[in-house]
């Protein structure tokens, strides 16, 4: 049956080819943009690691870089004033310093090298000991920076459960300390300098610092702190604040005007969490929603060309199925024939776009672009596989019903 | 003659409502999301007001440094360009601005947000504003540091309710401004020129920045005329080989090269070599056209098929037609004009459709400022391309099957 399928095929095949074309290309923009779509998805149901609420970011613009000591001495004394003036006022409940936070467009990059030339990638952040209670990061095993930390003669570093589990495995990963090389594509380093020792004292459930959507990575904190004995150490780029539970938005005028008094040359910029946390939503929504509109229309174009042709090709096919029908086929296997045509067809452009799209993870992408889990790759595919199947036999549905309307006796002298 | 033929046409095209419903949503949706995209790419990179000698205009918009192990990519510093951007060659004039900032203003308890850049005069006469009150701040202004400002239409609407605002004063970031000019808002897409409130950049709160190599500076230079600005991108990539790079341990050299706007584009897509001080225009170009080819690919082999089903189910009209006597070059003439007619029609929908996609863009916001209007050439483009498509797979099968003995064409051919 399906050989001979594939020889009526064959027969009309110029009109066939065009059709696989279409199919074709209509599989690869849906596995695009479905590809996208489960990513995110799946994004989104990944702990996030922190919650919003009455947080505000103040990003601090200190207009002067800091990398003559006397000048860093001067910034570090206007941050602990800065931060003594903050917590004095009654409306704000907690207050830290941090290079980067939740949701903001700064992201810091670093990697650690393991024995063995193993190289990981991870999020570096560096945070005052309020950023644990501010932001309610949950804490999974260990302790959080504390004043214990103090003096410490190595650096004492907090990490998310993933880069826990690629440094140290299964096993306990507090109170272990992290055993870098170093890496060889590095200069020499100065004889004085003495190496930085790791030593892990918590691991948090995760900090996804770019929100909802964004892929979960390695993540690692250190601790900051604004104490004239670690002179090299660097300064918050960003103050975070909580309020108390009823303080209107104007208050921010105040709080600027507070900020300022303290640090007159300084720059400060002021938002809410949950206004970042819209913003970058959006950021990640908007191409999304832009390329999903497109593909929506194509694949509506590409259904209605479908329908049409198929339909086409049935009415001038009319007279052959009568002749089928006269020699004794119901009605139910000149619609199989139909649709399994479509089907034959179907696969066979499939099995061209499974081709091409399985080079993918083959090919040399960049980093960034490697994010996507094996899992969702497969799914990806085997949904828009699913989608095509459906929306050619849909498009064929109709047709196949034209079909068999017609009685064999009028088919057969159909014109 | 050719009123017989629309008619005809129109009558055809209306009997087989739905196909011709698929052709002209093919059409008008293709030409739809080309304008749109041409429309964002003109207001980008097209020349118009504020940029009128966009054409010879060139920017240093990023610098990169880069050592054997680590890479420093941001804009210039101020002082890159104040120490080895002046005198170039073959350079009219030549500014230098600083990335626009958010800046908050509090206004009887009401916030404003802003975008606040600083430059120098140089900007007012490179560019060319359309000034609704007022102008420019001029080389005093900047060289004695005053507290002048010029704002857009919209900072004029939200801090002064439309009423004059020349003469008055404007706070922003704690420091307080005296406007001296308003100006039509400039589209964000524009980068260089776009603001919502633009200053003497000697008003910085610190000097710092003039000790910098790499900060949130650009330069803008206006080349006496285009020959002579190849002359200027490579007179300034060799005089950056005499650069004092901080950190000279980690970075050796420096790539900031003065180029168009496209070129500078190009150079920050992902596919961009940024450490090649030479354009990357051909690589950026020879994507965008693949990526323009496949979107346009689908829509194509639609109409394509559309068509030739179109044809295949005409094969008995097109049979008693010539065993009535028409000829082979009537029966073209007749497919020729249903077939522009469509692609005229779809064309019409598509280019109501790109209007009204316009506005709603502009309306929502998305962009600020935008100025979106149809470019009439990509337009006409697309509609050429529609019309081609649709003849070859509209008239040429026609064609064909008019050549046909009549008897063969009643029965629908003998191709099967």
């Amino acid at each position: 049956m399906t050989r001979h399928l594939l020889r009526l095929i064959w027969n009309r095949k110029r009109q066939n080819f065009l059709l696989t074309v279409e199919i074709f290309f209509a599989f690869l923009t849906l596995f695009g943009v479905v590809l996208f779509a489960v990513h995110y998805a799946n994004n989104a149901r990944q702990p996030l690691g922190f919650t919003v609420d009455r947080q505000w970011s103040i990003s601090v613009d200190r207009k002067e870089p800091d990398q003559d000591p006397a000048v860093k001495s001067r910034h570090r004394e206007t941050y602990r004033q800065l931060l003594i003036a903050l917590r004095e006022m009654p409306e704000i409940e907690v207050v830290a310093g941090a290079f980067t936070g939740p949701y903001a467009n700064s992201n810091w990059g670093s990697s650690v090298q393991l024995p063995g030339g193993h190289e990981i990638d991870h999020g570096v952040n560096s945070v005052t000991d309020d950023y644990l209670e501010l932001f309610h990061i949950p804490l999974v095993a260990g302790r959080w920076f504390s004043r214990e930390d103090d003096g410490a003669a190595w650096k004492p570093v907090v990490l998310n459960r993933r880069l826990a589990r690629e440094i140290f495995g299964d096993g306990n990963p507090v109170g272990q300390i992290v055993k870098e090389e170093r890496n060889p594509n590095l200069p020499p380093a100065d004889s004085n300098e003495k190496p930085e020792v790791k030593r892990v004292i918590g691991v948090v459930e995760d900090f996804r610092q770019n929100g909802e959507l964004s892929t979960a990575g390695n993540y690692l904190f250190y601790r900051m702190t604004l104490d004239d004995a670690e002179p090299k150490a660097g300064l918050p780029d960003r103050l975070f604040v909580r309020l108390r539970p009823g303080t209107p938005a104007a208050f921010e005028e105040a709080l600027v005007k507070r900020a300022m008094a303290v640090a007159t040359a300084w720059s400060f910029e002021v938002q809410t969490l949950d206004g970042m946390r819209q913003d970058k939503l959006r950021q990640y929504e908007l191409p999304l929603a832009a390329v999903g509109t497109i593909a929506a229309f194509l694949l509506l174009m590409v259904a209605l060309g479908l329908t049409g042709v198929v339909w086409q090709s049935v009415t001038l096919r009319i007279r052959e199925f009568g002749l089928r029908r006269a020699k004794g086929a119901t009605i139910a296997n000149v619609r199989t024939q139909v649709l399994v045509e479509m089907i034959i067809m179907t696969s066979i452009a499939l099995a061209a776009g499974l081709l091409l799209v399985a080079q993918l993870p083959l090919l040399p992408l960049p980093r960034d672009l490697r994010v996507v889990p094996g899992a969702v790759f497969l799914a990806s595919i085997a949904i828009a596989v699913a989608a095509i199947y459906l929306l050619t036999l849909g498009c064929g549905w109709y047709p196949s019903r034209l079909a068999t309307k017609i009685q064999p006796a009028e088919a057969l002298h159909y014109e | 003659m050719l009123k017989h033929y629309l008619t005809l046409a129109l009558k055809v095209l209306w009997r087989r409502r739905f196909f011709t419903f698929i052709s002209l949503f093919g059409i008008s949706f293709t030409l739809l999301v080309l304008t749109v995209v041409a429309a964002l790419f003109e207001n980008a990179f097209g020349p118009g007001a504020p940029e009128p000698r966009l054409n010879r205009t060139l920017f240093v918009d990023r610098a990169v440094m880069y050592g054997p192990h680590s890479t420093w990519s941001s804009s210039g510093g101020f002082k890159l360009f104040d120490k080895y951007a002046r005198n170039l060659p073959g350079v009219e004039r030549l500014s230098l601005y600083e990335d626009e900032r958010t800046v908050q203003s509090f206004l009887e308890g009401r916030k404003i947000k802003s975008l606040l850049k600083r430059t120098d005069d140089e900007f007012w006469r490179i560019l060319g504003f359309t000034f609704l009150e007022g102008g420019p701040f001029g080389t005093d202004d900047v060289s004695q540091a005053r507290f002048v400002a010029v704002i857009n239409a919209t900072t004029r609407q939200r801090f002064f309710d439309g009423r004059q605002a020349l003469g008055q004063a404007l706070d922003a970031d704690g420091q307080r401004f005296r406007v001296v000019g308003v100006v039509e808002d400039v589209s964000e897409l524009r980068g260089a020129p776009f603001a919502d409130i633009w200053v003497p950049y000697t008003t910085a709160k610190t000097d710092a920045y003039r000790r910098e190599v790499m900060g949130d500076w650009h330069a803008m230079a206006l080349a006496r005329d285009k020959p002579a600005m190849p002359a200027i991108h490579d007179e300034f990539n060799s005089r950056l080989l005499r650069v004092e790079l901080p950190d000279p341990k980690s970075y050796q050299a420096i790539v900031a090269p003065f180029e168009t706007k496209f070129q500078g584009f190009a150079r920050n897509m992902p596919t961009g070599d940024r450490k090649d001080p030479e354009s990357q225009v051909s690589k950026v170009i020879g994507g965008l056209v693949a990526l323009g080819l496949l979107f346009v690919l689908i829509p194509t082999v639609n109409l394509v098929n559309i068509n030739i089903s179109r044809i295949m189910e005409r094969a008995s009209e097109i049979g008693v037609r010539k065993a009535f006597g028409a000829s082979a070059r009537t029966l073209v003439g007749q497919f020729l004009i249903e077939n522009i007619l469509l692609t005229l029609v779809g064309g019409l929908i598509g280019f109501a459709l790109s209007v009204l996609a316009l506005h709603g863009l502009r309306r929502s916001g998305i962009v600020s400022y935008a100025q979106l209007t149809v470019n009439l050439r990509v337009f006409g483009w697309g509609v050429l391309l529609a019309t081609a498509f649709g003849l070859i797979s509209g008239v040429y099968p026609a064609w064909r099957m008019s050549r046909l003995n009549p008897v063969d064409a009643l029965k629908g051919g003998v191709s099967r």
